[in-house]
């Protein structure tokens, strides 16, 4: 494997079912031995764009390339992928044995090999022992590590993971999910992984790319996805963003003024070229915008906007302060930790603030 | 059914449904318990024998056409079984699904009067057309073609058994995962590959149903058959003729319940067959782990 | 947006069309294998019988040619009579194959463990697996004068005389349909009711529905394609299959299939092609106004 190629590069790839467009002219490029998760929507074309990665699909239009090789047009077989999938996927008429020698039995290898390869790989997944139980005899999680046991074995140095662990219960994805970073750390080869969870992703991801409407919107690490957003979709998707929108009345160098409410807020430009009279989103993390009781005089700092509360909605770890705008627009205000502060009563007068920097700006 | 019904009820409907399938069978056991009788139908006394079976197996002639009947079916059986299987698959994939079902289930909505006289005409007018080819170029071996005899039995057969076969088939891939396919063929299996390793297994009893259904409905036709066999005879159509020109004889009921008995025994067979398979599996798997637990092994 | 530059994607040549070579396009021609069968075999001979019906008769065959007389045959003769009264009786064959076993459908599809209900609807093709002409021979013996009805209603001191009218008659013709076809009501009528989802009869029961508001509002529009298909089925095989009229019909009785058989061995086939083309005339006429009253399509929606 080269190491000047990264391991998969898609080129303008669009795949058209009739009139609808599943991909609209992707672009794309993942380093060799990364995590890669394809976060997004259901529908949005993520899993569409993992099964052109792994052959299901033909494109339409543009290319895939792995390993520096185009594949665009051949069979999964003939692919340097491996497949893990949601559900169902186990050969049911074979024992736990039969599923993880499959591939190496069709590739001709000696029996002796298939069998001892086939049990170290079963023992790096944890599944010492099972062997020769049938797939009906396993629960979710001790199927999704056969899938995975059936796939590494094959040694290749791609593998694309289709929601994994979307049908397991909360509790155990948490923990198989921990396990497929380990895993991936451990054994070294590309991971793409499709998930609408977002938890799911930034648990186990070196990059994330968002896919929604056929489109790649924005990609990085997670850190980048969540905390700087580039678009306003990302901002919608990912974390709890307050999502605002307004139009451009002042450009003064790397200082953006847009009333919203009838009330001026100040954002950093970040660069982009905006202009006077554009309409433009605000978003603000939930968690980054502290609620007050309003003390009467309106300071016109740019950070803040009036409001009245409505309610709180307590989740344990957080709290979540509600309160609607003079447009009726909602803005959440989340709290960590524990108070023990009475709920003002709803109707209260409030202001919702934030520190210079929180809020950031999305042009359409 | 839910606590409140009526029980009476309930087994006045199962007790009508089995009286239904009783009356449908019953001229068929009646001509049965005729078939042992010595005296024949009608007669006062009734003597058990197996007389006339014997007669049956003893008789050249309903040998060869029984000979004849068995090799047509297994012939039909060869090319509709495998047909019916791409047909399945082509459905499947396509999105012109509307008239691939139309065109493969249309048979049945002809009667088989109708479409052996329409197979009749077309066999014959080709068979001349390619005389008359043949002739102008001065060829003669297509002077065969099209000919009626074992061949044009076959496809008519074949035309009649496909709707059957491709349903049975369809609606036994329903249960099938496509799913595993893709995972085989990420294993590196080629579409055959996958489909004979891994597919197949799932789907044989359906096929085999499939099968069992091509031969005993070609086993008891006649109308296409008779009207497309050429020279030679089958089971059915000797039976026939004879009931036609005879009326029914000691033999002739015999020779029914004969093939009757067939038919019986290999859908009973059947019907006994996937009924312990099912309860063996159900057996079999054992209950799944509850969701977070721990045991000793790995979740 | 991210830029191509970004993600390291210069350097690569440009994105050319997609040709499809020779192997893409080969692989999948095994697949049309069974369509192309069918319409050679099927759909190309039916088309064909409008065609043979205009060809002119010769003494043991027909000619190339253009001639209505055939139609001339059928229509300005007895034979007119005979196929439209072979279609009323095949039509009361329907109607009683349907009152007599959809019920059953209901029935199987309501109350029967799901597990098992395919095994009951098996039931009804134990009869279909006889051959049918046997099972149609068959009544004889039993409808017969001195046969097993009438022997076993004289012994219970029910009727007094043998009862005629079973054997050789209309009643005998309908008899033999409805016992030939009624499997077939049962198998369309439980793919149908695969339509009508099982708690609709909780939900009937809930809102106060009595079963017959219950079989005209609600079973009987889902149900309508697979029902429709069914009774199609039943109709143009009861006026197509010869050997019913044949065997339980009295002298005269006929359907469109005797007719035909008939004219086959007359050897006059352009008549037998004329017989066939109507035939299919009718069946077409039927599936259209089918589609345009039910959509046919949605028969086939359990077997996706």
């Amino acid at each position: 494997m080269n190491a000047n190629h990264p391991a998969v590069q898609v080129r303008q790839l669009s795949k058209n079912y009739g009139s609808v467009q599943a991909l609209k002219s992707v672009d794309l490029s993942i380093a060799a031995g990364e995590y890669f998760v394809l976060l997004g929507p259901s529908g949005g074309g993520k899993t569409t764009l993992l099964r052109t990665i792994g052959g299901f699909h033909k494109p339409s239009s543009g290319q895939v390339w792995l390993n520096g090789q185009e594949v665009s047009h051949l069979p999964p077989d003939k692919r340097p992928t491996a497949m893990v999938f949601q559900a169902y996927a186990l050969f049911p008429h074979m024992t736990v044995l039969g599923n993880v020698g499959y591939g190496l039995s069709l590739a001709k290898l000696p029996k002796a090999e298939v069998l001892d390869k086939s049990l170290a790989m079963l023992e790096m997944v944890g599944l010492k022992g099972y062997e020769d139980r049938r797939p009906n005899e396993l629960s979710g999680g001790q199927q999704q590590r056969v899938q995975l046991a059936r796939a590494l074995v094959l040694d290749r140095n791609i593998l694309l993971l289709d929601e994994p662990l979307a049908a397991l219960d909360a509790q155990l994805r948490k923990d198989m999910c921990l396990e497929l970073k380990h895993l991936q750390e451990k054994v070294g080869i590309t991971f793409i992984h499709v998930t609408h969870n977002q938890e799911e992703a930034m648990t186990v991801a070196d990059r994330i790319a968002l896919i929604a409407n056929g489109e790649l919107v924005e990609h990085g690490p997670a850190r980048a996805i969540y905390r700087t957003p580039e678009r306003r979709f990302t901002a919608s998707f990912v974390g709890e963003n307050n999502l605002l929108s307004g139009s451009v009345s002042a450009v003064e160098g790397e200082t953006v003024t847009v009333p919203v409410c009838g009330q001026p807020l100040t954002v950093d430009r970040r660069g982009l070229p905006v202009r006077v009279g554009e309409t433009v989103a605000l978003s603000v993390r939930s968690e980054l915008v502290e609620m007050v009781p309003a003390d009467g005089a309106e300071p016109v700092d740019g950070l803040s906007l009036a409001g009245t509360y409505t309610e709180s909605v307590y989740l344990g770890l957080t709290q979540s302060h509600r309160v609607a705008l003079a447009d009726g627009t909602e803005v959440v205000s989340r709290v960590v930790g524990e108070s023990d502060a009475p709920d003002p009563t709803p109707g209260t007068a409030v202001r919702v603030r934030w520190k210079p920097g929180a809020l950031r700006l999305h042009m359409n | 059914m839910n606590d409140y019904a009526n029980i009476w009820l309930h087994r006045a409907k199962w007790a009508y449904l089995l009286l239904v399938v009783t009356t449908l069978m019953s001229p068929v056991f009646y001509v049965m318990y005729i078939s042992f009788n010595e005296n024949g139908f009608g007669a006062a006394q009734y003597v058990f024998t197996t007389r006339w079976y014997g007669l049956i197996f003893s008789d050249a002639q309903l040998m060869n056409a029984l000979r004849w009947t068995l090799w047509l079916a297994a012939v039909t059986a060869i090319f509709t079984i495998p047909m019916a299987l791409l047909a399945a698959k082509f459905y499947k994939a396509t999105r012109a699904k509307v008239p691939v079902v139309f065109l493969l289930l249309a048979p049945l909505f002809v009667a088989p009067d109708i479409l052996s006289a329409a197979l009749l005409v077309f066999f014959k007018n080709l068979n001349f057309t390619f005389r008359w080819l043949g002739d102008q170029v001065g060829v003669a071996f297509m002077d065969g073609w099209g000919q009626l005899g074992f061949t044009t039995a076959v496809i008519g057969l074949i035309i009649y058994t496909m709707p059957y076969a491709f349903v049975v088939i369809l609606i036994t891939m329903g249960r099938y995962n496509k799913e595993q396919t893709e995972a085989a063929r990420a294993c590196g299996a080629t579409g055959w590959r996958a489909f004979w390793d891994i597919e197949f297994p799932q789907i044989r009893a359906g096929v085999f149903s499939a099968c069992a259904f091509t031969v005993i409905l070609c086993f008891n036709e006649y109308t296409r058959t008779s009207l497309l066999k050429g020279g030679f005879d089958t089971f059915t159509t000797v039976l026939v003729s004879q009931m036609l020109n005879e009326g029914m004889s000691e033999q002739s009921y015999a020779m029914s319940s004969f093939v009757s008995f067939v038919a019986i025994a290999l859908i009973g067979g059947i019907i006994i067959f996937t009924l312990l398979r099912s309860e063996a599996a159900a057996r079999r798997a054992q209950p799944v782990a509850e969701p977070g637990t721990r045991s000793t092994a790995a979740v | 947006m991210t830029a191509p530059t970004d993600i390291g994607l210069d350097g690569l040549p440009p994105v050319e069309p997609y040709r499809p070579t020779l192997r893409d396009r080969l692989s999948g021609w095994a697949f049309w294998i069974p369509i192309v069968f069918m319409v050679l075999f099927f759909a190309l001979p039916m088309a064909l019988t409008v065609v043979f019906s205009v060809f002119e008769r010769t003494m043991f065959w027909m000619e190339p040619g253009f001639s209505l007389l055939a139609y001339e045959n059928f229509f300005f003769s007895a034979r007119l009579e005979n196929f439209l009264a072979s279609m009323g009786y095949s039509l009361i064959s329907v109607v009683v194959s349907f009152c007599l076993g959809f019920p059953i459908a209901v029935f199987v599809r309501k109350s029967v463990p799901q597990a098992a209900q395919h095994r009951v609807v098996l039931l009804f093709i134990l009869p279909f697996m006889v051959s049918e002409i046997i099972r149609i021979f068959a009544l004889r013996p039993v409808l017969q004068r001195n046969g097993l009805v009438n022997e076993t209603l004289l012994n219970l001191g029910l009727i007094d005389e043998p009862i005629t009218a079973l054997l050789y008659t209309h009643t005998g013709v309908i008899i033999g349909e409805v016992l030939s076809f009624m499997p077939f009501i049962v198998f369309a009528g439980f793919l149908a009711m695969e339509a009508v989802p099982k708690f609709i009869f909780e939900v009937c029961d809930d809102l106060g529905a009595g079963p017959v508001r219950r079989f005209t509002d609600v079973i009987l529009p889902l149900a309508a394609p697979g029902i429709f298909a069914g009774a199609v089925f039943i109709f143009v095989n009861g006026i197509g299959v010869a050997l019913i009229p044949n065997i339980m019909g009295g002298p005269g009785a006929v359907n469109a299939g005797l007719i035909a058989t008939q004219a086959i061995t007359a050897l006059d086939f352009p008549l037998a092609m004329a017989v066939s083309a109507i035939m299919m005339a009718t069946l077409m006429g039927l599936l259209y106004i089918g589609h345009r009253l039910f959509d046919l399509t949605k028969i086939l929606a359990p077997m996706n």
